[in-house]
């Protein structure tokens, strides 16, 4: 049985991310380099808030399509972005809008045209099956309540032989109770 | 597990690319954590998992053909 609802978990990680606010850069230059964070205006490598480096796994290039699945305030999505230029596209989609607005914000900053922004689930994606070239999501899989969900639908809108580079947080023995209850450990 | 759920979708070619420790000093670098919560995580969990609660995990898949 469940600690939370799918409807819970969802508002508990909207409050957590909305309420966010970042103090240092130590997670983005962990896991990027140097060449990857070029460019990037200091104030979003703030908000890398993921767990790996999926872009980098992914290898996307010139022309195609990557979704960025809980994109966050952005850093995977520019990241691919430069990489698929000059008529590759990324869609960052995000079920926080206030992230949304902070990958907007930075995308401008940085003069990225070639991503759009969409406010979604994981779970329900708003794109056509196969209609993208590489998914990434850094992180945010964790998020989910129903995640076996969550991986079809980065299945279904990859096209076949597509590729999705998954970062995420994996148990190998199981947490007391008291974290598995508690609604901060839920963000994580 | 997370191998077989990918299978399950239709996913295939599942490597696992990287895999690291996730311990306490790492989640204090993420501001959605307060102090507070460090500290319950740190009161309730054995301290021989203090440097690896969870595992951080970079893996790639293939959606199949």
């Amino acid at each position: 049985m469940p600690y939370f609802t799918d409807a819970d978990a969802r508002s508990i990680v909207r409050t957590t991310y909305e309420a966010a606010a970042p103090v240092g850069i130590d997670v983005a230059h962990v896991l990027y380099g140097p060449d990857e964070l070029a460019g990037v205006p200091e104030d979003a490598l703030r908000w890398a808030f993921g767990v790996g480096n999926p872009v980098r796994h992914a290898g996307p290039g010139p022309g195609e399509v990557v979704l960025d699945v809980g994109c966050g305030a952005g850093i995977d999505a520019f990241i691919a972005a430069r990489r698929v230029v000059p008529d590759g596209r990324v869609i960052g989609i995000d079920m926080t809008p206030a992230m949304l607005d902070r990958a907007r914000h930075h995308a401008a900053a940085m003069k990225i045209v070639n991503v759009e922004w969409r406010e979604a689930f994981m779970e329900a994606l708003p794109l056509p099956d196969g209609s993208v070239d590489v998914v990434v999501c850094n992180g945010v899989l964790n998020l989910s309540t129903r995640k076996s969900r969550a991986l079809a639908e980065m299945r279904r809108v990859l096209r076949p032989g597509g590729r999705l580079a998954l970062a995420d947080l994996v148990l190998t023995e199981s947490l007391p109770e008291e974290i598995r209850r508690d609604a901060t450990a839920l963000a994580a | 597990m997370l191998e077989r759920k990918l299978v399950n979708v239709g996913f295939d070619r599942v490597v696992l690319r990287d895999r690291r420790p996730f311990g306490l000093a790492t989640l204090a670098r993420y501001p959605i954590f307060a102090p507070e919560f460090l500290d319950f995580v740190e009161r309730v969990v054995p301290p021989d998992r203090h440097d690896a609660l969870v595992y951080a995990v970079d893996v790639t898949a293939t959606a199949a053909t």
